[in-house]
């Protein structure tokens, strides 16, 4: 799943965070900031793909702005029933590990999968503000979060359609213009 | 929004304009403050929720805004709830939405305030659409508020809003009523709901809505769907395992015909990753397609889902559009996951094909295609069948390993793990190494451990991971963590056969002579020289005195844990060495009182040890270590688990013993069912704790000291007993007891066989007058060829003068091959022996040949030359007998020990038993009996004087006076022997012999 995203600028500055899984405000700081080190340093000619402390961090860069998209397998218990598991005999490929009498199912994100969805969110982004920058994100902060919840809810991907993602947005616009805007 | 509040317009650019972080984190604090004012004034009256209610709708919101922008900067922001909750509560749409957008970033579902908000979530939810469908606009704006609710609830969710929602959120997604919309945003909160607590949902019964749900037209939908049932699938396989049709044949509509709204392509790929996650999720049936004939009109899907794979494999291209590029590969390397997962069900061609592939990919330019390549093949590698053909790439794959991206570097490391074996592992570890010189710090400690395990896993000599080893501590010793060289000490101890023991005491020395040189050497080198240092001593310019002086230079510049080791390696040098005792003594004086505890108890142990315990006990302490305790899981094993997860690549393939592992240890075990001698000794079991066995066994001392039978056992059977090594014969297993038994006869009588099997019997027989005697050993020839290279060794301890002459070239002088024993001949060898002082230990004899067909034989013995054999019998009155044993009172004078016999080992004690002790006592031991003070028949006392060649200061010899009684107890089944004499080692010695003689005598 995916467990946090980001927005920074060139100089590190975090312009937007979402996590998808709760963490303390101490721990999100030093996690937000060594990642952000870590992504900015690199270059050009460098992968997409950065292994830290347990996430696997996808980064994509337009111009000034990081994309920075964190992510963790899924750790699913499943309950080995006896008739199940014998019936399953140990093929369960590369990605069960038992535990007592659980077996946990790991399931990781694919990582060009994850590259082009930041692409796809820039693209989104690109159509509701034209050419997106930092500066769209920092003021309109509500917006671009209504949107990234219209495209990722709980750490996955639920939209990718651009029409249905920006139409509650553009829906709220039109809400909060005809009763009072939303601020006055 | 083109209508931004100001005061939040203006916050955040004078968070723009901040100069530092200390410039920002003072406005932060000052905003916060003016909002924690605002939100709680005090002199207002709050309303019954905690919020103000003087706060108008606009400054709500600003308000709450600023503090969800101020979280996002990464400040805590611990108070306002009451507000959110008051928006969220709020009937104005635009509130709402502030108010749940705030609810999911500022709150969790455990947070005390969030039962307070339960109805009116419950209530939102529930708004859906009328199904009278009257009111467009109203109905439009419902499906909104559902949508927040559901949202927020999927980021939040704690147990508490669980009970309360999850049948309704069931049932949204499952109604025909409800929005798309609203229905992909369900299926993800409820997989959020299901992963808190996985037993909402049954299986059985739930699968068939999912299936309909596959069957919906909008993508939206079946991709969060999918998302769910990967969730719920994993956790009950079975019962979604119907699904895997459905699955199949949305995969195919897409792969096949491309069928896709227009607005779900992306770049002309149809929706990739709705793609991912079709393919993931037929990742979880690995059996899917076993028993399956592929293309012959089996299964329907079967074929159906094969198709697809072949398409993806064969006609994803590198296109002009990185993005579509990307995104073809994105569904390329789930594809070739779900070939990994099938394994070896999966029809071959297609692997090979995956792996070719692959191979492509790890040569490209592009290093993210170039990453994941590499870590797809480490997983498709590890197929059954599959690494020969990942091994082709070998070369492209080192040369990975030197990218300037770390990421590839580490995945190129995998890779290189997982592919090396037997026939690739010197070139694999050597190109490591050599690449361990440049690489940066933050792999090298990942590259050691490695390294380390590949050469442990696939030396086929184990010399050369010594060398490794050492190559690695010198290239970058800081690495080398400790549970590596404590790998290294295990497995030349562990590994008696061939020459390695001595060869890495021999390399460690030349490595710690420098005086510059990484502590972890000098902490191998000490454990290793003071374990087997003995085996080079006969080297030039590598004698003991030497060995101390290279260890001892690098003292004042270790820390104490590499002290601690040294102390030990000190105290058994000392041991060995006459000479290292002067050079050793004042070490130990000055640590004494060493501030770190470990070194101070050390040197303190050491240096009174031989004060507080006979020499042989303290013998037996600095003895070498017994092999250690092969653990199913080396400690390397389970650092690289720690670090990589136990199912990472790495992980799998370490844990899985190789060819030439598995040999080792069935050497070892075939070592190990040879019991050593010392079989009682507990091996250690911990190897940190292995540095530490001096005190650990100076607690078991005297359990020790009991166990010890007159040194009968074949000395260091552990060592020479080369049964473990093909090419070397040492004394097989079952053999033992027969030769324990003739050796003990044989203390007692004058003649007899030491030793015999199918090619040679030692005979031997020996007579004594006073101090000397005469011994005569036969080597008999029983084999129909030759012996070849006959040589017999015998060690000559300090307390005996040997005096040796046998035939031509039969004594081991180190220079000739040794003599022939012709078939049916003997050998002879006569030792002329004078005592000098009492002792235990029966001197060891070696004797070592080759058999036509070109077998070494090596055979560990000890002559049967004890203490009593140099015994003069007194015959002493009863009144003189008590005098004198009352004055050996005392325990430095006095030994004793019960023996109780084994039930089986005679039909109990009965005066017949108690007739042959006594004979074999006068006649075997030559003790003079003491009849008159034994009042029954069931004791035994006699006395003897022990003559030694030694002069005392007038220059007469010296003897030492000896009483012995043995006392029986029929009812318990026990004799109790007690001797005293002047000597300690004297009391000692004969008690042992005592106790073997009346076991014999059974």
């Amino acid at each position: 799943m995916i467990s946090f995203i980001l927005m920074v600028n060139k100089q590190g500055q975090t312009r937007l965070s979402s996590y998808y899984e709760w963490m303390d405000m101490q721990e999100r700081v030093a996690l937000e900031s060594e990642i952000i080190r870590k992504c900015l340093s690199r270059s050009e000619l460098q992968c997409s793909f950065v292994e830290y402390r347990g996430f696997k961090v996808i980064y994509r860069r337009y111009a000034s702005l990081f994309f920075i998209v964190g992510t963790k397998a899924d750790i699913d218990v499943r309950k080995v029933l006896k008739s199940t598991s014998s019936s399953k005999g140990g093929g369960d490929g590369g990605n069960v590990v038992k535990g007592g009498d659980k077996l946990y199912v790991e399931n990781y994100e694919n990582e060009l999968g994850l590259l082009e969805f930041i692409h796809s969110l820039v693209e989104t982004m690109d159509r509701w503000a034209g050419s997106i920058c930092e500066l769209d994100i920092m003021y309109q902060l509500e917006q671009v979060h209504f949107l990234l919840d219209e495209m990722v809810m709980n750490g996955y991907i639920v939209e990718t359609n651009k029409s249905n993602i920006l139409r509650p947005i553009d829906l709220m616009d039109r809400e909060s213009k005809k009763n009072e805007n939303m601020f006055r | 929004m083109s209508t931004q509040a100001r005061g939040l317009n203006n916050f955040i650019s004078d968070l723009r304009n901040a100069k530092s972080k200390e410039e920002e984190s003072n406005r932060v604090e000052v905003e916060l403050a003016k909002i924690r004012q605002k939100f709680n004034p005090g002199d207002s009256k709050l309303a019954a929720d905690g919020s103000n209610p003087s706060l108008s709708s606009y400054q709500r919101k600003k308000y709450v805004w600023k503090l969800a922008y101020i979280h996002v900067l990464g400040y805590e922001v611990d108070f306002g709830h009451a507000e959110v909750l008051s928006l969220v509560r709020s009937k104005k749409f635009n509130e709402k939405t502030v108010g749940y957008v705030a609810l999911s970033l500022l709150l969790r579902g455990s947070d005390a305030s969030m039962g307070s908000i339960v109805d009116t979530m419950k209530v939102d939810l529930t708004s859906g659409p009328d199904p009278t469908g009257k009111k467009k606009k109203g109905a439009v704006k419902n499906d909104a508020v559902q949508c927040l609710a559901l949202c927020s609830l999927a980021n939040i969710s704690g147990l508490e809003l669980i009970q309360a929602m999850h049948v309704e959120v069931q049932h949204i997604l499952v109604s025909k009523t409800s929005t798309e919309q609203v229905k992909k945003k369900s299926a993800l909160c409820l997989l959020r709901l299901t992963r808190m607590s996985p037993d909402l949902i049954s299986g059985r019964e739930f699968a068939p809505h999912m299936g309909e749900l596959l069957r919906d037209q909008h993508l939206g939908v079946v991709t969060s769907v999918m998302s769910l049932l990967n969730g719920l699938a994993s956790q009950q396989p079975t019962s979604y395992e119907c699904l895997i049709p459905n699955v199949v044949h949305v995969l195919s509509l897409l792969v096949m015909k491309k069928e896709c709204a227009r607005e779900y392509m992306y770049y002309h790929t149809p929706s990739p990753w709705l793609q991912i996650k079709l393919l993931k999720f037929l990742q979880l049936y690995p059996n899917a397609i076993e028993g399956h004939d592929i293309g012959m009109g089996g299964n329907e899907h079967v074929n159906q889902v094969m198709n697809v794979i072949t398409k993806i494999l064969m006609e994803t291209d590198v296109s002009d559009s990185i993005n579509k590029s990307n995104a073809d590969h994105a569904i390329l390397f789930e594809a070739v996951n779900l070939i990994v997962v099938w394994g070896t069900t999966c029809p071959v061609l297609m692997r090979d094909g995956a792996m070719s592939i692959l191979g492509k990919f790890i040569s490209v330019r592009e290093p993210n295609i170039r990453y994941l390549g590499l870590m797809i093949m480490a997983k498709l590698a590890q197929i059954e069948g599959s690494v020969e053909g990942a091994k082709k790439h070998q070369a492209t794959v080192i040369v990975s390993l030197k990218d300037a991206d770390i990421s590839v570097r580490r995945r190129a490391l995998d890779l290189l793990f997982v592919i090396c074996d037997t026939d690739n592992a010197d070139r694999i570890v050597d190109e490591l190494v050599a690449h361990l010189v440049v690489a940066d710090a933050s792999i090298r400690e990942e590259m050691v451990l490695k390294i380390a395990i590949l050469a442990e896993k696939y030396a086929t000599d184990l010399r050369w991971y010594v060398d490794t080893i050492l190559k690695l501590i010198s290239i970058s010793g800081d690495y080398v963590s400790d549970s590596i060289w404590h790998r290294v000490v295990q497995i030349v101890t562990n590994h008696p056969q061939g020459d390695l023991q001595s060869y890495a005491a021999a390399t460690l020395f030349v490595a710690v002579t420098p005086h510059r040189c990484h502590e972890t050497t000098v902490r191998i080198a000490a454990y290793i020289l003071g374990e087997f240092g003995f085996l080079i001593a006969e080297r030039p310019g590598m004698s003991g005195e030497d060995q101390f002086h290279v260890l001892h230079q690098h003292w004042f510049i270790v820390d104490t844990t590499t002290r601690a080791i040294l102390t030990t390696a000190y105290a058994k040098l000392a041991n060995l060495y006459e000479e290292c005792r002067p050079l050793v003594a004042p070490v130990f004086a000055r640590s004494k009182n060493s501030s770190d505890v470990e070194v101070q108890q050390r040197c303190v142990e050491y240096s009174t040890m031989r004060e507080a315990f006979s020499p042989e006990s303290v013998e037996d302490l600095l003895r070498e270590m017994p092999p250690f305790e092969d653990k199913r899981r080396s400690a390397l094993e389970v650092r690289l688990i720690e670090t990589e997860g136990e199912k990472s690549a790495a992980a799998t393939k370490a844990s899985t013993p190789s060819e030439v592992e598995q040999q080792r240890a069935l050497m070892s075990i075939q070592m190990l069912s040879n019991p050593p001698a010392e079989e009682e000794m507990e091996p250690i079991e911990e190897e940190e704790e292995d540095e530490q066995d001096v005190e650990k066994t100076s607690a078991n001392n005297n359990a020790v000291q009991l166990r010890d039978e007159v040194g009968m056992d074949p000395p260091d059977v552990n060592k020479y007993n080369g049964v473990s090594n093909p090419m070397v014969v040492g004394i097989p297993k079952e053999l033992i007891p027969a030769m324990r038994k003739a050796f003990s006869n044989l203390c007692t009588s004058p003649s007899g066989v030491l030793f015999e099997n199918s090619l040679l019997q030692v005979g031997v027989k020996h007579e004594y007058i006073g101090a000397q005697g005469r011994i005569s050993v036969f080597f008999g020839n029983l084999n129909s060829t030759p012996l070849q290279n006959f040589r017999v060794k015998i060690d000559q301890p300090g307390h005996l003068r040997m005096q040796m002459q046998g035939t031509q070239d039969l004594l081991d002088d180190g220079e000739s091959d040794g003599c022939t024993v012709a078939t049916k001949t003997q050998a002879k060898l006569l030792i002329l022996v004078e005592v000098t002082a009492p002792f235990v230990d029966a001197p060891s004899m070696r004797i070592q040949f080759e058999t036509e067909n070109g077998d070494q034989h090596d055979y560990p013995l000890r002559l049967p030359l004890v203490v009593t054999c140099f015994m003069e019998p007194v015959n002493l009155d009863p009144g003189a007998f008590m005098q004198r044993w009352k004055s050996l009172e005392g325990p430095d004078r006095e030994c004793q020990e019960v023996m109780k016999l084994p039930p089986s080992a005679s039909s109990g004690i009965d005066e017949g038993y108690m007739d042959r002790v006594a004979s074999v006592i006068v006649d075997g031991l030559k003790f003079g009996r003491c009849q008159g003070v034994d009042p029954t028949p069931w004791t035994v006392s006699g006395a003897a004087t022990f003559r030694t060649g030694a002069k005392d200061m007038n220059g007469n010899n010296i003897n030492v006076g000896c009483l012995l009684r043995i006392e029986a107890n029929p009812k318990a089944n026990a004799f109790r022997v007690t001797t005293r004499t002047l000597h300690p080692l004297c009391s000692k010695a004969i008690k042992n012999v005592s106790l073997v003689s009346i076991k014999l005598a059974a």
